[in-house]
Order: structure tokens, then C-alpha cells, then sequence
């Protein structure tokens, strides 16, 4: 997988921008586009699980519980769920903190580009991952850290993809991605037509909601990036 | 037959096939951790071992990829317990077979990525691997293999942890992606540079993709290491939903010929390999001897992603060190990391290809500041390094820390460098420089030095340090002083090129010293010793003067083909013409970000402005006027941080003059750092920025920072606030503790918090004075703290 060009105006909003990026922000940002692009390396991995509900969560037929109440309401009506490990790769990391030390503007602006290059990534593996997996009818993606579903589940769902060997995604024991700009997600599948609701996040249960800049500035992401920066 | 001989024989030697993707086949649970089935299945296991050495392999390797402490914890148990189990399975296996068949004890990567890119540190992933290879040679493993490694950084951890540990063999294998390097960005020449200086017994690759796709790696392997090269692929691609690989034994074994035709050693299989691939394996590969490889010897260092060979004139950088420069002296007191990496990127862009690190001040811890500058160095910095200092206590504290090859800085005739040096060159694997002095000084003649140089080389070899890895220095004397010397350093320098056979070396800038017009004299004198075989050119890499002769020689010499470096250095400058700038002030250009066009105005203005004239009338007024925009949402973050960056480039312009005439403008010092277990510090460097802008010193402590390191800046540098940032929910733990000591040890001093996830509730509830929403925000604490202080 490439991506030949990075949502600018997202990564302006990840910024805490409104509107359109113009000017030095603009021009400053394409710049960081260019040295950004040959510096990703996205790879993703995935599995297929049945599922069941529990008394806590939602119980993935690879052995590992997806506790809490919102998990289960986002996965409600569904028989099966799409486990999915992302990465945008080391070397966007390492170009980050290389300009951390030479521009800092220049790391800030690359930063939010790698965020949304990140999310790009999500979108075109969830393309590639339904050409492959048939179904009628799937929800949008949802991460630890959405809502009630805690962190502590990261491992267990690297694990379930083997992502630590086979793209090179860990985790620290503060339960942070690394690489960084790395996204954990599950969707929900069904071949029936589906009659439950909540397939989009709202602000109210996303853990970023206190201090999340979109939604300062009166938007919403959909459910696209609370675990970003 | 022993196993080191077997490792070396002409004989391909077989190891066994994959284990993970075994167990799943037979029935593993998905979820399972494979190494509690050392305890609570063993039979699984030894039949797994069993079916592979009936299928005619030599070497089996134990159930224990993932036995660290750290993966481990996970199912509470220890690496004791599962390794001595693991390799007892494998033994009864063995000896069961009455078959002469030897037990590697298998060791995966820990799972978690080491420092700058996560947060494990060096030292504890050496403490980790050391624990496995006391409990696999205290079981009776026959041999080590480390596998799947993908940071080379870890792979040393790995390397040194056995040699300090055992006495057994060791096999060091990494995996690659497509692009032929690996996750983390390690090519093989620097797998090959790193496993080779450290006494690896083989080196290999396995896992990630099929044979096909693994020959390219292979075949650089091949060809370029003089170790026995091991390979061990997977059965192809995993079809994403079904899980089955798509290569099947007969291609595989196929595919294993061309390997061994192209030299490898050692074969065997990797994830969705069966005994049924190590079987056809067996039957195309038996009798066949090792391919016979030829091996140039190569002169090269390494990072843990760049090779620099050294077949051409290459570029060292010489300006870190703080020899007659005061803001590195400065910045080195003040244990400011970031002016040295700022220097290190500067001479980076500007061409160089290593980089010479020397922090050597009377009155620090050199060992100490060593240690944390070479880290930092590497998390940014993709150039090899020269380690540079007269101290061996301090070389090999920056040799073990290295990541990679790095370049010996440096021994001298003299016995006493001689006996110290050498030994740590050659336990770690790095090149060396020599310089052509001894007890009596440095000699008149070229003859005496080539001599001297004749002894440093024959003590290197008689030690096993290769001829290629070895650089002569035969010093550069000042011309003002001994003006016949400059030809004795040419001379000398020609003749140990060509009659030793070593690469050479020499800092050039001490030729002018004391004349008018320095760089005119260092750039001929540098052209003068490259003609005669200079290889290593120490040189200030900013000066174009001194890399452009670097770059035109090589140019001339039909060493740049197609002059693609020197077009490619220079091209920018002829095709971009800068547009006619419009004339605006320094407030205007902090406005609207335009760094530098602000700071050559600010370059202009200090011709005839007093500097804190410009701070207070000019940059610091702009600096509110945008800050009072944010305030009121007429611009946003992204233009605050551009503006911050603008008036940054005027500080930096204003500093350089303040320190001509001694000067200094700080307004009080202030601590920041990212807590423990966090690495996401962009939120603190832009708070960082802008608290420079506004004068205050800032003693930035870097991101995953231990609460000691923040209470003991605090109180050395007795400062009056010190600002605490978390991004993530998990790391806010972190940041209460750290204020909890702060309390304790220094509770004169006020914290201001701030992150993603905080809120001024939390931040209170934690025990923070001050709670900080953004960069501008910190600032407006610092102005009130401060300001308090002084009343």
C-alpha cells in the first residue's frame, strides 16, 4: 500500500485550525508533506472472529473479552468482528523528532500529517480488508479507548494479529502504540441487514472529549481519531 | 562432532522448521501463550521436535521465542522455569533419536521496542536477554539462536548479553521486509557489521516472507559476510483468511537450492513450515556442500540504519566538540542536549557522512554526558559516529551504548593507549583511529610516524582487529609554526596508504592556525592530502569551502560518476532564484511565521539596535499581539507555532551576539519534561519554544523521563517551576508520582501540568498549582510565577 498524498485541511484540524490552511501554513505544510511521504511505511494486519456477548462485553472467538458497555452496543446485531492492527511505521517517528530538533514548527505541522496519514491508512486497509471479506454490512471502526473500552486490551488484540512480528507494532507497558502513529480498531460485521444503531461515536463517549481541539472548534470526527494527537 | 564445527564445516547444516505455526496446526488454542506448554503439555512439544528431527534435522530449537521476563509476566512465570523446561523437552527429544542432534536455545525480540522509539531502555533489554542465556546454558542448550530480531540496537543487547553470559555459540538472525531492510530500517550490511565485530558464530535471516522474496538479502549476505549465513524462510505468504501458506514444500525446497547456491550454510524453516518441508529440504540439499564464497575485505561503519563505507573520501564532522567553542562548553554544563543535536542535524544537511562526538570538559562526567549524548544523538541522527575521547573508561561506556559500528577516537602509540584501547576496539567490534605519536611526542619525519603507525597496526592485527577497520592519523602540525611539517603529514600519510595497506584519517583545521584567511589555507591543504590517499577528512561540514573541496576531488578523481553528488549538492542553488522580497518588519514576519525572512531581519537590525532593544521593542511585543489572536480564536495553533518558530529564529540571532560580548537574557529557569512511560512530547517542545521566546531558560528533560531525573534537575539548577506533560490516560499515574516527589524533595517550587487528556479538575485533584490548556497558557504562568518571585 502507498499514499501519494496527505489530507492536508485534516491535518490542519488535528492542529487545531478552523477552516481552510492559507498562506505560510499552507505552503509549510506541503513541505512537510514531501518529506513526509517517502518517510511512511504502512502496513496493517487482520483477523476475523465470531462473537458473543457476556455479562461485560463482548467475548471474540480468539479468546480475548472486549469488556465494557459501549463495545457491545457498537457491536450490537453483529456475528462476527474485524480485528485490525495499523501502522504508519518507524521512520515517521524518527523524521518527527530529527525536525523536533531543527523546526519545531515544521515537527508539529509533520506530526498531524503523519496523524492523518495514519487514518488514511485505516481507510484504504478497511478497502482492501472488505474485498476480501464479504458481508452485507459492517460498522465503522472502534478502539480501546473509545468510550468504556479500556487500553489495557491492546496487547491482546496485537496479539490476535500477530502484529508485533509481522508489521512491527508494539506496545509499551503504559499501553501506548509504537510506532506512533498506529491504530488499533475493531468493526463489526453482519450478513444480516442490520437493525441496531450506534455505528458512529459520538463525542460523549470518546475519551479525548475533554480536550479534543475538532470538537473545541465545533466539529466531530466521526469517530475517526481519539486516540490520535 | 562439536556444534562450532558443524556451524563452520563445508556440510549444509539442517535446523528444524517452524513451531508456532506447528502447535496452532496441532489443536494450540488461539490465545495461548506457546511457552506455558513447556509446563503444561510437554509431549506436544517433544512430538513437535520429534517429527522434525525424523525429517533429517541436525539442530532443534527449543519452544522459547517469547520466554523473556517481560512476555512472560503475562502468564506468570519466569524464564528460569520455562527455559530449563523447554530445553530438557528438546534434549529427551534428542536423545530419544539416538540421532546426533543439538538443542539451540531459541531467543525472539522482547516485544517492545527499545529507546528513542519506545521505552525500554538498553541496559534492561541486556539485563533481560542475559537472564535467558544464563537459564538456556544452565539447562544444557547446545547453542544460542536469536531470530526474527528486526532492531539492530537489540540484537547488540542480544550479542552482548551472550558473550558476557556463556560460552556458547550464537546465531543471529533478522527478518526483512520487501524493501530489504527490516521494520525498523536495519540493512543487512549493518546486520553483517554489527554481528561480525561482536563475535557472532553466524548470522542469517528468517521469517516475514518466502525464499523468493527473502534472495535478495540473502544474496547480499552472501556476499558480503565472512560468517557461515543461516536462512530460514516461511512457507510463503499467509492467505489472510485461511491462514495457509502458499509456498509448498517442494518449492520451498526448490527455492532453499538457489540459497545454497548462492553460499548460505545453514537451512531450515520458519512460520508454516512442517517436517514435511525440512524433509524435502533434506532430500535436494543432501550431499551438497557449501557454495565457496569469496569475501573483499570492506572498510565501513555503521548506524543502525546508515552504512557509510568507506571506498571514497567521506566527510567526519568535527563540531561537536566543545575545544574553543563556548556555547557547546555552555550548553554541555547546562546538559543541553538539544544545541548538540542541533549541531549534529546542521552537519548532517550540510554533507557530512560520520559524525565525531567529543563532550570532554574538565568539570563534567564525561562518562555520563558520553552515554546520554550518544542515545540522543542516535535517536535522531542516522550518521555513524566517531567516538572521540582520551579516557578508555569513557570509550567503552559510549562503545557498549553505540548503536551500531562506530569509529574508535582514538589510540596512539604509546603502550599504555596501546594495552587499554585495542582490547575495547576489538570487544566491541568498532574501527580504530591511530595516531602517529607516542611517549616521545609526536616525530619530525614522515619515516619516524610511518613507524609508529607500522607499530599501532601490527598490535591491532596480533589482536585480530582487521587491516580495513584500521585508520591512520598522521597529524596535521600548524604551518605559521613548522612550515616543513605540512610536507612531512603529506608524505607520511602517502606512504602508510600505500605500504600499509590501512585507511587513513586527519583533522585539517590545525594546519592554519594563527594565520589570516584560515579556510583558504585548510581547503588546498585538504585537496593536497587527499591526493595523497586521504580517506576520513575531518572538517567543519557547514564550511562549503571545505566540503565543496571534498565533493569536487571526488568529482575530478571519475569517483562521483555522472557528478550526480555534486550536481545533486549544488543544483538547488542555480535553479532556485530567490524571489524579490518585499521589505516588512521583524513584527510582521513573526506574524505571519516567516522564519527566515525575521531572522535576516533581525540580522539587520543588530547592526545598529541594541539587542534587548529588539527583544523588548520588537519581539516580544509581536509575540503578545499573536498570542492575544489565539486568545480571542483569530488564529489558531498551527499559525501560534509558526509565529513562536519565526521570533525563535530572531532569538537564535540575538543569542549568537549576546554571546560575543558575554551576556545573557534568561528571566529564570524553568524544568520541563514528558512523564514517565510517555514518548509524545511535541506539546511540551512547542511549550519549550515559546517559553524561550519569552526569555526563560527551559532545562528541557525529554519525553519518558524518570520522576528522580525531574526532582534532581529541580534542585540542582534550584529552579522555580517545573512543567509536567502527559498525553495519554495511562501515563497521568506517572505524572502524580512524579509531583508526590517533587513535594517531598523540593517543595519550594511550583508545577504547572498540561497534555491531552488532562483537565484542570485532574490537575488539581494531582496535585499540579497550575493547570496549562495550551503553549500560550504556560507562558502566562511562567510570567505570574516568576514575577511573583521577584516582589
Amino acid at each position: 500500500m502507498t499514499i501519494t498524498e496527505i489530507d492536508k485541511a485534516e491535518a490542519y484540524r488535528y492542529m487545531g485550525g478552523r477552516g481552510e490552511p492559507d498562506g505560510e501554513v499552507y505552503r509549510k505544510l506541503c513541505e512537510c508533506e514531501k518529506m513526509l511521504l517517502p518517510a511512511l511505511t504502512p502496513r496493517y494486519r487482520y483477523e476475523v472472529f465470531d462473537i458473543s456477548v457476556t455479562d461485560d462485553g463482548v467475548m471474540l472467538s480468539g479468546g480475548v473479552l472486549l469488556k465494557g458497555k459501549d463495545i457491545i452496543s457498537h457491536l450490537d446485531g453483529c456475528e462476527r468482528a474485524v480485528v485490525m492492527c495499523v501502522t504508519a511505521g518507524q521512520k515517521a517517528d524518527t523524521l518527527i523528532r530529527t525536525l523536533e530538533i531543527s523546526d519545531m514548527a515544521a515537527a508539529a505541522m509533520t506530526d498531524c500529517l503523519a496523524s492523518a496519514a495514519a487514518e488514511q491508512i485505516c481507510e484504504k486497509a478497511e478497502r482492501e480488508i472488505f474485498s476480501v471479506v464479504k458481508t452485507k454490512y459492517r460498522t465503522t471502526r472502534f478502539s480501546p479507548g473509545y468510550g468504556d473500552l479500556p487500553l489495557a486490551v491492546q496487547p491482546q488484540l496485537l496479539k490476535l494479529c500477530d502484529a508485533e512480528r509481522k508489521i512491527g507494532l508494539h506496545v509499551t507497558d503504559t499501553l501506548l502504540l509504537t510506532p506512533r502513529k498506529s491504530v488499533t480498531a475493531i468493526i463489526g460485521i453482519s450478513d444480516k441487514v442490520k437493525s441496531g444503531a450506534a455505528d458512529v461515536v459520538s463525542c460523549d463517549n470518546c475519551a479525548a472529549r475533554e480536550n479534543c481541539m475538532i470538537r473545541k472548534n465545533g466539529g466531530c470526527c466521526g469517530n475517526k481519531k481519539a486516540d490520535k494527537q | 562432532m562439536e556444534i562450532k564445527k558443524l556451524i563452520n564445516s563445508d556440510d549444509i547444516l539442517i535446523f528444524d522448521g517452524g513451531m508456532g505455526t506447528r502447535l496452532q496446526a496441532l489443536g494450540m488454542a488461539a490465545g495461548e501463550s506457546p511457552e506455558r506448554l513447556n509446563l503444561t503439555d510437554p509431549e506436544l512439544i517433544e512430538r513437535v521436535h520429534t517429527e522434525y528431527i525424523a525429517a533429517g534435522a541436525r539442530v532443534i530449537t527449543t519452544n522459547t521465542f517469547g520466554a523473556n521476563r517481560h512476555k512472560l509476566s503475562r502468564i506468570q512465570s519466569t524464564p528460569d522455569v520455562i527455559i530449563s523446561a523447554a530445553v530438557n523437552i528438546a534434549k529427551t527429544a534428542a536423545e530419544k533419536s539416538r540421532a546426533d542432534v543439538f538443542v539451540a536455545l531459541d531467543i525472539g525480540p522482547i516485544g517492545q521496542l527499545l529507546e528513542p522509539a519506545g521505552t525500554l531502555s538498553f541496559e534492561e533489554a541486556y539485563d533481560i536477554f542475559a537472564e535467558q542465556v544464563k537459564a538456556g546454558e544452565k539447562a544444557g542448550a547446545d547453542l544460542i539462536i536469536a531470530e526474527t530480531f528486526s532492531d539492530l540496537y537489540e540484537m547488540k543487547a542480544l550479542l552482548l548479553a551472550v558473550k558476557e553470559n556463556s560460552s556458547l555459540p550464537v546465531i543471529c538472525s533478522m527478518s526483512y521486509e520487501e524493501s530489504g531492510r527490516t521494520f525498523e530500517g536495519c540493512p543487512p550490511e549493518a546486520q553483517i557489521l554489527l554481528c561480525e565485530g561482536l563475535g557472532a558464530d553466524a548470522l542469517g535471516v528468517n521469517c516475514s516472507l518466502g525464499p523468493n522474496e527473502l534472495m535478495p538479502v540473502i544474496e547480499k549476505l552472501c556476499a558480503l559476510s565472512h560468517l557461515p549465513v543461516i536462512v530460514q524462510p516461511n512457507a510463503g505468504l499467509p492467505d489472510p483468511l485461511t491462514g495457509k501458506y502458499n509456498v509448498s514444500a517442494a518449492d520451498f525446497a526448490a527455492a532453499m537450492i538457489k540459497a545454497a547456491e548462492l553460499g548460505a550454510g545453514i537451512m531450515g524453516g520458519c512460520c508454516g513450515t512442517t517436517p514435511e518441508y525440512i524433509e524435502e529440504l533434506v532430500k535436494v540439499i543432501s550431499g551438497k556442500k557449501r557454495t565457496p564464497r569469496e569475501i573483499a575485505p570492506l572498510s565501513a561503519v555503521c548506524s543502525g540504519t546508515n552504512v557509510c563505507i568507506v571506498d571514497r573520501p567521506r566527510i567526519v564532522g568535527e563540531r561537536i566538540n566543545p575545544t574553543g567553542k563556548k556555547l557547546l562548553k555552555q550548553a554541555l554544563k547546562d546538559g543541553d542536549t538539544g544545541y548538540i543535536l542541533n549541531q549534529a542535524v546542521e552537519q548532517m544537511s550540510a554533507g557530512a557522512d560520520i559524525l565525531d562526538v567529543n563532550v570532554g570538559l574538565p568539570d563534567i562526567d564525561e562518562k555520563a554526558v558520553m552515554v546520554r549524548t550518544i542515545k540522543a544523538l542516535q535517536g535522531i541522527c542516522p550518521l555513524p559516529l566517531q567516538i572521540d575521547s582520551p579516557d578508555p573508561s569513557v570509550l567503552e561506556a559510549a562503545l557498549r551504548a553505540y548503536n551500531g559500528k562506530p569509529i574508535v577516537n582514538s589510540v596512539n602509540g604509546e603502550e599504555k593507549s596501546l594495552s587499554a584501547v585495542l582490547p575495547l576496539v576489538k570487544k566491541y567490534g568498532a574501527a580504530v583511529i591511530g595516531l602517529t605519536l607516542d611517549e616521545n611526542g609526536i616525530p619530525k619525519t614522515a619515516a619516524e610516524r610511518v613507524d609508529i603507525a607500522r607499530r599501532i597496526v601490527d598490535r591491532a592485527l596480533s589482536l585480530g582487529i582487521p587491516r580495513e577497520d584500521i585508520y591512520i592519523d598522521c597529524l596535521t602540525l600548524t604551518a605559521s609554526a613548522e612550515q616543513a611539517a605540512a610536507g612531512e603529514t603529506l608524505n607520511a600519510l602517502n606512504t602508510v596508504k600505500k605500504e600499509l595497506g590501512v585507511r587513513t584519517v586527519l583533522g585539517v583545521s590545525n594546519i592554519s592556525f594563527g594565520l589570516p584567511k584560515r579556510e583558504l589555507v585548510n581547503h588546498i591543504f585538504l585537496a593536497l592530502a587527499l591526493e595523497n590517499g586521504l580517506d576520513l577528512a575531518i572538517i567543519n561540514p557547514n564550511s562549503e569551502l571545505m566540503s565543496g573541496t571534498v565533493r569536487a576531488f571526488k568529482l575530478l578523481k571519475n569517483i562521483d560518476k555522472n557528478c550526480t553528488e555534486y550536481i545533486e549538492a549544488y543544483s538547488e542553488d542555480a535553479a532556485e532564484k530567490p524571489a524579490e522580497k518585499q521589505v516588512v518588519s521583524v513584527e510582521y514576519a513573526i506574524s505571519k511565521g516567516l522564519a527566515d525572512t525575521a531572522s535576516e531581519l533581525t540580522e539587520r537590525l543588530i547592526t545598529d539596535t541594541e539587542p534587548m532593544e529588539i527583544i523588548n521593542e520588537k519581539l516580544i511585543p509581536a509575540l503578545d499581539k499573536v498570542g492575544a489572536d489565539f486568545e480571542r480564536g483569530k488564529i489558531f495553533l498551527p499559525q501560534l507555532i509558526l509565529s513562536a518558530s519565526a521570533a525563535s529564529a530572531c532569538f537564535d540571532v540575538i543569542k549568537r551576539e549576546l554571546s560575543k560580548s558575554g551576556g545573557g537574557i534568561s528571566k529564570g529557569k524553568i524544568v520541563l519534561a514528558t512523564v514517565k512511560g510517555d514518548i509524545h512530547d511535541i506539546g511540551k517542545n512547542i511549550v519549550k519554544v515559546l517559553l524561550e521566546n519569552y526569555g526563560y531558560t527551559v532545562i528541557d528533560l525529554g519525553r519518558d523521563v524518570d520522576y528522580e531525573a525531574v526532582v534532581d534537575a529541580a534542585i540542582k539548577h534550584d529552579v522555580k517551576l517545573v512543567g509536567l506533560s502527559a498525553l495519554m490516560t495511562t501515563t497521568l499515574k506517572s505524572m502524580e508520582e512524579t509531583i508526590k516527589l517533587l513535594r517531598a524533595k523540593k517543595p519550594d517550587c511550583k508545577i504547572v501540568v498540561g497534555g491531552a487528556v488532562l483537565t484542570e479538575d485532574y490537575a488539581m485533584k494531582i496535585g499540579a498549582d497550575f493547570y496549562s490548556k495550551d503553549a500560550k497558557q504556560t507562558v502566562d504562568v511562567a510570567n505570574m510565577v516568576f514575577s511573583e518571585a521577584e516582589n
